[in-house]
């Protein structure tokens, strides 16, 4: 035999082989039961355990978990309408914002929200979710009640943005009831209008005008007359800028 | 131990663990021919084979990392072999009839002869000295290039091409020996 055909046949002996079961289970005793896989899912689930612990072991994170409690509720309650269980955020929330308000700005703030619970019973109707229809209209006869004395009780309304949102009213209501659903009156506030549009005219009438401003102001007071309190007020505030 | 400390000591367990599963898919078979070649019993090589995976798994446990586990793997087999030996007071008997090798080969003639230069080959590997065996597997068997053969037999590279050679030779001798014999 060469020493290439020896070292061959010493090559051969590479077919000597532990069987593959003995291998498994020697692999298994030393390990303990749990091999690698099961001491890797062990440690998956000590992970998510671990994560939340965290937050009750060390009182740094409370803050942290809180702040994303809160802003989790927050956004969801956004969405929520009347009847939910998140809706109270919601309303908390534009309460909260409406302190920040100056006394001049509050009849748009609040006609904003009035616009808001128009549009969220808009979504009832279209959804059809029933219940939810009356909570909805008595938050909107709410919202249009507090718009009506934040308007009576202001000194000098942005009277722009009071007209813009009362259209926007108008508009939103017509809307909603197309789809059937009976909105109900919105005295106190065409009351609320009306004052306002007294008073303004009132200052309008010592006031000297042009002839394009006259004719203006007479359509305003028409307007005013018939009822018309949007277009009138719409009106007012085109001769209130042109002065 | 506070939570924390325990999910830390859980999980450095379970990468030791990991590591290890590693290093013994991958050293296995060596470790576990290395001891059949010089114990030729399948029942004893794997005692062996388990132990030193034990002891190195205990060691790895406290002195993690190993700095060269496949050394320490081979110095621990080689210890538990000469262990058994002394245990036993057996000198390095041979019986390779016991000690069938498995053989891939479906050619029943060609296995049948292979079969018998095999564990000619066999036979003679056994009744070397310790030394000589080890590099003839190390080198032909293990594929271990010379420069890790000779950390390994901690000599030069130089003493170890020549202490390979005087085993091919040695084993050549042995296996006309055992062909005289037969």
């Amino acid at each position: 035999m060469t020493e290439q055909e020896l070292i061959k046949t010493i090559r051969e002996l590479k077919h000597i082989q532990p069987s593959q079961d003995w291998v498994s289970l020697t692999k298994a005793q030393i390990l303990g039961t749990s091999t690698e896989l099961s001491a890797s899912k062990e440690g998956k689930l000590d992970n998510i355990i671990s994560v939340f612990r965290v937050f009750f072991l060390r009182p740094a994170y409370i803050s942290v978990l809180s702040i994303f409690v809160v802003l989790g509720l927050w956004t969801s309650s956004q969405n929520s309408l009347p009847g939910d269980p998140l809706y109270l955020i919601k309303k908390l929330t534009e309460k909260g914002q409406a302190v920040f308000v100056s006394e001049q700005n509050l009849p748009k703030v609040q006609l904003e929200y009035a616009n808001k619970r128009l549009a969220e019973l808009n979504t009832i109707a279209q959804t059809n979710q029933v219940k939810k229809l009356a909570p909805a209209l008595e938050e909107f006869q709410t919202n249009i009640s507090k718009a009506a004395k934040e308007l009576v009780k202001a000194k000098n309304p942005d009277v722009k943005e009071i007209v813009s949102e009362t259209k926007k009213i108008k508009e939103n209501k017509e809307k909603v009831e197309s789809l059937g659903v009976v909105v109900g009156d919105t005295n106190e506030l065409d009351s609320a209008l009306l004052q306002l549009i007294e008073r303004e005219i009132k200052d309008l009438e010592v006031s000297t005008l042009t002839d394009a401003q006259k004719e203006i102001f007479v359509k305003a007071v028409e307007d005013f007359k018939t009822g018309n309190y949007s277009e009138a007020l719409e009106e007012i505030w085109l001769l209130s800028n042109n002065k | 131990m506070s939570y924390c400390l325990k999910w830390k000591f859980k999980h450095f367990m379970a990468n030791l663990r990991k590591i290890f599963s590693q290093i013994y898919d991958r050293y296995i078979d060596k470790i576990y021919r290395f001891i059949f070649l010089k114990v030729n019993s399948q029942e004893i090589a794997q005692d062996l084979t388990s132990e030193t995976f034990l002891k190195t798994w205990e060691k790895f446990k406290q002195s993690n990392p190993i700095e060269n586990p496949q050394a320490f793997l081979y110095q621990t087999a080689r210890n538990l072999v000469i262990d058994h030996y002394r245990e036993k007071g057996k000198a390095h008997i041979v019986s390779t009839e016991f000690a069938p090798i498995i053989d891939p080969r479906e050619d029943l003639e060609e296995k049948t002869l292979s079969r018998s230069d095999l564990d000619t080959v066999k036979l003679a590997l056994k009744n070397l000295k310790e030394d000589y065996q080890n590099v003839i597997i190390w080198h032909y068997l293990d594929d271990l290039p010379i420069q890790e053969v000779a950390k390994m037999v901690d000599k030069s590279e130089e003493t170890t091409r020549v202490l390979l050679s005087r085993a091919l030779k040695a084993l050549r001798n042995e296996l006309n020996q055992t062909v005289k014999e037969v």
